[in-house]
């Protein structure tokens, strides 16, 4: 700083000392001029004094501080005169007389004259400033060129009237507003040198080290601003971290694991758990979705944790899919344990969940609120039984969601007013018994039409609007309470929504079309209760299913109906409750009882079907309804030929007798 | 609410690797740490200025950017900084570990 400074002082003397050499030499030169443009007053006043002003102001104002100095020094040795010589003489009438009278001293009087019209300097000026510009931009430390500029030339100004003005004295002070603006642009350029260093010294004086107390610290933490920063920044830090790849990778250096061609060759792999230990342990996983926006988030409710009676009875989280990191991205929770969620499909900020105390409760990711921002009252005109499936049907612009609660009573609500269903309808079974629903699903982009499994084992297709609003149709074939129920939903050349698959506590998957109330197949592999069951988003003939006994089981109808295609144990055996698959198809969620999620990943052979896929898989179902045929003829065959085999034994021990 | 944030930060912390935690508010006074009084405290300057000066680079590149994220990675540490209008978070961990 003080070297600078030092080496400004330094070059201003240099300069200064330059111009009065130069303005020594012009004043000479100028001389003989000024004497005749004298005389010249002499003989004729008022034109003669304009023109000197018209010199003067041709030749510009000195820069302040350089007219401050020549003229400083010519005020000490003659400060009568001086005042007389100065361009505002033509201004005040009282001097001019004095310019008269003094007719013959003007001569010395006019070697002060030229001291202003030496003021070209304006050249030498502007190499100077451009010299301190450019040091003082490289040493700017806060400011930013641009910014450099603007502000000196705006402090220059009133700098540069401020500090020169004392130094001018009585000569400044008489000088006319009007000639000012003239030479105004020179003075400013030189400002800027000065103006920076105040500026920095300035900014040193700002800077002080401060210590905050224990209170102030506390007062922070406490702020609104502090936790939401936090939770920002919190979030994207465990992401990074957990970002385990290490970009420092020498693959020349040693041989690489090979592992890979293993993995590959499985059909089913592990990838991930997901699980919590404050809010997922010792809880049931109840319901998994994925958000449509952002297909990397899975949702998750959970059922209470009996081990922890003060902890809130219903659990929806949020995990990412896409970071590695392991905790859940949001937490929500409320009093009752949350049956079913899912997104608000077109909103993707909403989630919604349907609680066993008939409730449906509405979270929103955008506050800062673990607790519901919403939810259905519990009343006679919406649920008052457990909703344990709901999803959300229609379009952007008309879209509903459905729920159904186990005494068959289903509300469709609007989004925006959940004080009351808009809808009610009561699924009742023949004898208008209700129907104890217990998993629902819609067919592809259909908003009326669905299926729903029972707790009385029977399977019923309704309807929401019509005439015949309401059951339509009752497939009955289950020994036990349905489980799960999926919709074929895979969209391709051949249209297969009239076929679902549904998972029992009899230990077995059955596939049915809606046309037809008899099942076109019954899986019967599994040695457990078959908890859930999902068609594949992406490939027509592949379904997975889950059992009580920890097995996850793909099924390619293609390949194979007797048994299924991959087969995996899930680690710890626990009681797998539910399944889904991701969006793409490439990866498959289980939820436990135990409060974890695995993901697995699916092999790209089975997750993307070929061409031929469809029609493979319409020829296989019609081969296995053919197969239904053939068995209930021979049995009817079997029947049949038992009959007459029974009476002629009759016969035979009547004729005996 | 408070917990919250102690939540956040302890899992933060509990990460392998995971050498201390230090908020700074945009003065580069040191809010809350996890790690001793005088490497916090030259931590927290050394780091806010260069979070400042890192941001102004980012504007001076195109005023309508900003900073958002920087990881500096050197032979022992990695240092993570989030910075935001009000407070820095700055994480320091071990990467071999």
């Amino acid at each position: 700083m003080s070297d600078r400074r030092a080496e400004i002082e330094r070059k201003k003397a240099k300069l200064q000392a330059l111009r009065e050499e130069k303005s020594r030499i012009k004043r000479e030169k100028e001389m003989k001029d000024v004497e005749d443009a004298t005389t010249r007053t002499l003989i004729g006043a008022g034109g003669d004094r304009k023109e000197l002003d018209d010199m003067l102001s041709s030749l510009g104002v000195a820069p302040l501080s350089d007219v401050l100095s020549s003229i400083s020094s010519a005020n000490s040795l003659t400060p009568d005169q001086s005042q007389n010589h100065t361009p505002d003489v033509s201004l005040q009438p009282h001097s001019l007389t004095n310019n008269i009278s003094h007719a013959k001293k003007r001569s010395p009087q006019l070697t002060v004259v030229p001291v202003q019209t030496t003021n070209i300097p304006p050249k030498e000026i502007v190499s100077y400033t451009k010299q301190t510009q450019t040091t003082t931009s490289s040493h700017e430390r806060d400011a930013h060129a641009t910014d450099y500029y603007v502000l000196t030339y705006d402090d220059g100004q009133g700098e540069d009237e401020e500090s020169s003005l004392p130094h001018i004295g009585g000569f400044g002070s008489k000088l006319p507003p009007g000639i000012l603006p003239h030479g105004l642009p020179q003075v400013k350029e030189v400002q800027p040198a000065i103006t920076a260093v105040e500026q920095e010294q300035a900014k040193q004086e700002v800077k002080e080290v401060r210590e905050l107390s224990e209170e102030e610290k506390q007062m922070i933490i406490l702020s609104e601003d502090f936790q939401h920063f936090i939770d920002r920044a919190g979030r994207i830090m465990e992401r990074a971290l957990c970002e385990s790849i290490d970009i420092y990778t020498d693959y020349s250096g040693g041989l690489g694991e090979d592992g890979m061609d293993e993995k590959s060759h499985q059909c089913v792999s592990f990838n991930r758990t997901f699980f919590d230990e404050r809010w997922t342990k010792n809880r049931v996983v109840t319901a998994l979705d994925w958000c449509p926006q952002y297909p990397e988030l899975l949702l998750s409710a959970y059922n209470n944790n009996e081990e922890a009676p003060n902890d809130p009875d219903g659990v929806v989280l949020i995990w990412n899919t896409k970071f590695k990191k392991t905790t859940p991205e949001y937490i929500f929770h409320c009093q009752s344990s949350v049956l079913s969620t899912t997104f608000a499909r077109f909103h993707p900020n909403l989630i919604l969940g349907g609680t066993y105390s008939g409730q449906i409760v509405l979270w929103d990711n955008r506050v800062q609120k673990r607790t519901p921002i919403q939810r259905t009252p519990l009343s006679a005109t919406a649920h008052t039984h457990p909703v344990y499936c709901m999803n959300v049907v229609g379009t952007t612009n008309a879209h509903n969601l459905i729920s159904i609660s186990t005494d068959g009573r289903l509300c469709s609500w609007s989004l925006d007013m959940l004080g009351q269903p808009q809808e009610t309808l009561d699924l009742h079974k023949v004898q208008s018994k209700p129907v104890a629903v217990t998993c629902l699903d819609f067919p592809h982009s259909d908003v009326n039409n669905f299926v729903v499994g029972s707790e009385e084992g029977a399977a019923y297709s309704a309807c929401r609007h019509g005439a015949k609003a309401g059951v339509t149709d009752v497939y009955e074939g289950h020994q036990g309470p349905i489980t799960g129920i999926s919709v074929n939903a895979v969209q391709g050349g051949i249209d297969f929504s009239h076929m679902f698959l549904t998972s029992s506590i009899d230990w077995t998957i059955k596939l049915w079309s809606l046309k037809d109330t008899k099942p076109i197949y019954s899986f019967e592999d599994n040695g457990d209760y078959v908890l859930d069951v999902k068609w594949s988003p992406t490939n027509p003939a592949l379904f997975a299913a889950v059992d009580g006994s920890g097995r996850l089981d793909l099924w390619n109808l293609n390949q194979d109906t007797e048994v299924p295609a991959a087969s995996i144990m899930v680690e710890g055996c626990p009681a797998l409750n539910k399944v889904s698959w991701t969006p793409s198809g490439t990866h498959v969620t289980v939820g436990d009882n135990q409060g974890k999620i695995w993901v697995y990943d699916v092999a790209e052979s089975f997750a993307h079907p070929r061409h031929d896929e469809w029609n493979k898989f319409l020829y296989t179902t019609q081969e296995l309804r053919n197969n239904q045929v053939d068995e209930e003829l021979e049995k009817s065959n079997f029947a049949l030929s038992n009959t007459p085999l029974s009476s002629m034994s009759s016969i035979a021990s009547t004729s005996l007798r | 609410m408070a917990n919250e944030v102690e939540d956040t930060l302890k899992r933060i912390q509990s990460h392998k690797g995971v050498v201390g935690i230090i908020v700074v508010n945009s003065e580069g006074i040191p809010i809350k740490t996890t790690l001793d009084n005088t490497t916090t405290v030259q931590y927290a300057g050394l780091i806010s200025s260069l979070s400042d000066k890192a941001r102004s680079v980012v504007r001076d590149l195109d005023p309508s950017n900003d900073l958002t994220f920087l990881r500096i990675r050197s032979k022992k540490h990695e240092i993570m900084v989030a910075p935001d209008k009000e407070f820095i978070l700055i994480v320091i961990q071990n990467p071999t570990d």
